[in-house]
């Protein structure tokens, strides 16, 4: 019982932290720039060049598909900013001296930042009413939320896996941007995920906010909860086995730098 | 004509303002330099000798047109500092302490190559020049390797190397010996000797006294931004020959004591040093062993152990140019 | 004349020395290869309906995108950077002024950004197999000359502006996807609402974007290139005027609030 307390404290000191983190790094001014603006012009561009390639019918189909795609911002960006944190802290010998248990520590970085992307992905959502006729009045709000929350979830667990590579290699940014870029193309954020060849579909299915954004899609066009819910099983299972992966990847380096004394190397 | 002076600085200041506090800004001014006046000979290498936070950097970052005074004049080879930065550039070389200030990602002989470029260097000559120096910093057989793998001592001298490649007539070297261990300092100062030979004019400045006394000829010895004294080595020491140094043991001091020491009409100058548990106070007076008394009856109440008196060393006219706060 | 010999030699070795740099830095890589590539990428498929013709269309305009991707974040960061690694005490203090230099590392971003376009155009025929013929190769190449001026030249402007306001530089990301938008690298500007056109016609890389699509894809009337070649050779000379004031005023606030350093 009282590991039990102790390991919630841990949750959400952990999320605390990452919450100071990210402030420490964006000041509010900066931070509402980049959760009211930025959004904005990467939904914009994406929609026009939909709408371009395809006509003005279409541009539903890229406003959903960018908005939930903004889930990555915080879930790859967020996340692996808040473990790679203490790499450049030097923190890390203290952290593996500690008893703390690891998965508790480790989701509890995670928190914060599915909070603040759903926000994200909420506001763009509202740009797309706004500025684009997204037409929100068929949607079944409960589903929607859900399906927000599931599309974060998910794409934290792979900013999780993200970020303990990110303890490994040097060039953490560049593997972050790839990454979100290449969400841009697979996802189906863009294009129909029919109209891709078959290898990358494959990749597609086993990638998180594929199955969101065709949830999303469909519970705006009116689908119901319950017709989507094998998709959002799916997402949700995605995310657990990227948490899962990143968590023993952590545990295999928290070995090998242990074993090797590589600690202070990275 | 050739100017008179490599360097003349009449009474230049340098007043820094920073803000502090994040809701109630307020400003902080911090006098770095205060009314400073010296001149520099062609051909002498010129110590400027002064704790951390003297305003050694302050100063040679003004002689390099890098900062503007905030008042009085500075002239390098004849022209003045704020004005007349473009003929002194080419003319001059600088460094200052530290491992920062090279690209790491590239090798030495890159690095070296991009500042003679920068530097107006023709081609041929970098081509020339560049071997020679790196055998004259003794990182020859290193250069084709990446800095980023250098010791600091290495980096440190690689500076060196970068700073002579237009062969400048006047050098800035601000600590150039900071953070190296024994040995690497040691080489770093065979280094400045040849550069000395080489008849350059070199300003250097250091925290350490007796790298001053090892190099230069004559040395100003600085103190929250003035200059306390300026002789030669031997003329510092001087100073302190009609004083005698009376070290006294103890086990923790109030500060309130010390002030009463310093009260003392026997007494020139008070510090303090840490061995181990105990404390050595280190009294100057010119009065030698018959000062013992007295300075023991203003101690009274205090356990004192061991009490030396000895001859002063270079280290103690330092020490009461500069007041108690210097670090061993 | 000797000067300019001198000054063109910094700009190379500048130039060199940036590439050799920033070769291994991920961040540049990804701005200057990765990220166009996979907009280059999109662009493809996304436009795939809309028939052959506009596989030079999307080379081009992602090729753009990171030339103003690469422009915002490694050159207006030219500055800033030499801060960090401490060397930009050095490179004030050299016989060089500092326009000239940070010209050389532009140029060098500008050219690699040049050679991602190619690499797209390659990815484009061979992946995709467009037939990507450049509609007028002579007036392109001297579009391209043109592009890369006005380009380098904005660069003088932006990094001063952005060492003197850390602000400004945390706004850098906020910058990169509206003149995606406002230049009409992937689109026209047709479709937006009309009042941004103004904007857009005060944008160096919008004309770059006219001058390059037109004389690739073909359809322009020479009096519309012309306007476009006009129109960025008068910006390049309003940028190189602009930043000459601005080094000036950036390197004497520099000296004397003691900023070159990073304490
Ligand atoms: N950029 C700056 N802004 C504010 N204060 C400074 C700055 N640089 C130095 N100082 C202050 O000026 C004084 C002299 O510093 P400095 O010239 O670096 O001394 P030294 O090189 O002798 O250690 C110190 O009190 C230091 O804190
Ligand atoms: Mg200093």
């Amino acid at each position: 019982m009282r590991s039990v307390t102790l390991n919630i404290r841990l949750f959400f000191q952990g999320a605390l932290l990452s919450y100071v983190a990210l402030f420490r790094w964006l000041s509010p001014m900066t931070y509402l720039a980049s959760k009211v603006l930025m959004p904005l012009a990467q939904i914009l561009f994406f929609s026009f060049l939909g709408m371009y390639a395809t006509g003005q019918a279409n541009a539903s189909f890229y406003v959903i598909g960018n908005a939930i795609q903004l889930a990555a911002v915080s879930g790859i960006f967020g996340v692996t900013m808040s473990i790679g944190g203490d790499r450049w802290e030097g923190t890390l010998p203290y952290l593996f001296g500690t008893p703390a248990n690891r998965m508790a520590m480790f989701v509890g970085r995670a928190f914060f930042h599915v909070l603040d992307g759903m926000v994200g992905v909420v506001l763009a959502l509202m740009w797309g009413v706004l500025l684009l006729g997204l037409d929100l009045s068929h949607a079944n709000p409960l589903a929607l939320g859900l399906t927000i929350l599931v599309a974060t979830f998910s794409t934290s667990g792979m900013g999780l896996l993200l970020g303990c590579i990110s303890l490994i290699t040097l060039n953490v940014m560049f593997i972050n941007n790839t990454v979100y870029f290449s969400l841009l193309v697979f996802s189906g954020a863009n294009v129909p995920l029919s109209t891709l060849p078959a290898w990358m579909q494959s990749v597609a299915w086993a990638l998180p906010l594929t199955r969101s954004i065709a949830a999303a899609r469909q519970i705006i066009a009116g689908g119901s909860l319950a017709e989507v819910a094998p998709l959002l099983w799916m997402e949700v299972l995605i995310g657990a086995i990227y948490i899962l992966a990143g968590y023993f990847l952590f545990r295999w380096f928290e070995r090998q730098a242990k074993l090797r004394g590589t600690l202070d190397i990275f | 004509m050739a100017p008179l002076n490599a360097i003349e600085v009449r009474n230049l200041r340098r007043i820094y303002r920073t803000t502090i506090g994040v809701i109630r800004r307020r400003v902080k001014e911090v006098v770095a330099v205060d009314d400073i006046s010296f001149d520099v000979a062609p051909g002498e290498l010129f110590g400027l000798l002064g704790p951390n936070g003297a305003g050694k950097t302050t100063m040679v970052k003004m002689l390099t047109t890098l900062l503007i005074p905030s008042a009085g004049t500075a002239r390098v080879l004849g022209f003045d500092v704020v004005d007349q930065a473009d003929p002194i550039r080419p003319r001059i070389g600088f460094i200052f302490g530290g491992e920062r200030g090279l690209y790491w990602r590239l090798s030495a002989i890159d690095n070296l190559r991009y500042f003679a470029s920068l530097y107006h260097v023709e081609p041929e000559i970098a081509r020339k020049r560049i071997p020679y120096l790196l055998e004259l910093v003794r990182l020859d057989g290193r250069g084709q390797e990446k800095v980023e793998g250098y010791s600091r001592g290495m980096k440190q001298r690689l500076h060196v190397a970068r700073t002579l490649l237009h062969d400048p007539e006047l050098l800035f070297l601000d600590e150039p010996t900071i953070g190296l261990d024994p040995i690497g300092a040691r080489e770093l100062r065979q280094v400045i000797r040849n550069l000395q030979s080489e008849k350059k004019t070199i300003l250097l400045t250091t925290h350490y006294m007796f790298e001053a006394d090892a190099l230069c000829e004559r040395i100003a010895v600085i103190d929250h931004g003035r200059i306390v004294a300026l002789d030669t080595p031997e003329g510092l020491k001087r100073h302190v020959r009609d004083l005698s140094v009376i070290e006294l043991e103890v086990y923790g001091i109030p500060p309130e004591l010390l002030d009463v020491l310093r009260a003392l009409e026997v007494v020139e100058a008070v510090t303090v040093e840490n061995r181990d548990q105990k404390q050595a106070v280190l009294v100057q007076s010119p009065g030698g062993s018959e000062a013992v008394p007295e300075i023991l009856a203003a101690l009274s109440g205090l356990r004192v152990g061991k009490v030396i008196v000895r001859e002063p060393t270079l280290e103690d006219a330092y020490v009461r140019l500069v007041g108690g706060e210097v670090e061993p | 004349m000797r000067k300019l010999t001198l000054y063109a030699r910094v700009i190379l070795a500048s130039a060199e020395m940036s590439v050799r740099e920033t070769m291994t830095d991920g961040f540049v890589v990804f701005g200057i290869f990765v990220q166009p590539l996979i907009i280059a990428l999109l662009g493809l498929w996304m436009l795939r309906d809309r028939g052959g013709d506009y596989g030079i269309f999307v080379v081009v305009g992602s090729g753009l995108t990171g030339l103003w991707s690469s422009l915002l974040f490694i050159s207006g960061n030219s500055i800033t950077h030499e801060r960090w690694t401490g060397t930009l005490e050095t490179l004030v203090g050299v016989p060089t002024p500092m326009g000239v230099i940070v010209l050389g590392k532009n140029l060098a971003n500008v050219l690699q950004s040049i050679g991602s376009m190619a690499v797209s155009y390659l990815l484009a025929s061979l992946l995709f197999g467009y037939p990507l013929t450049v509609a007028q190769p002579i007036q392109f190449v001297i579009s391209l000359f043109l592009t890369v001026v006005a380009f380098v030249t904005f660069g003088l402007v932006i990094a001063p502006i952005f060492v003197m306001n850390p602000d400004v530089q945390r706004w850098q990301n906020g910058l990169e996807f509206p003149i995606y938008i406002l230049a009409g690298f992937l689109f026209p500007i047709a479709l937006l609402p009309g009042w941004t056109t103004p904007i857009s016609y005060l944008l160096a890389p919008y004309w770059a974007a006219q001058a390059l699509h037109l004389t690739s894809s073909g359809g322009g009337t020479s009096g519309e290139i012309s306007i476009a070649w006009g129109m960025m050779l008068l910006f390049s000379l309003v940028y190189v005027l602009l930043s000459r004031t601005l080094f000036r005023v950036m390197l004497r606030k520099a000296r004397s609030e003691a900023t070159l350093g990073l304490e």
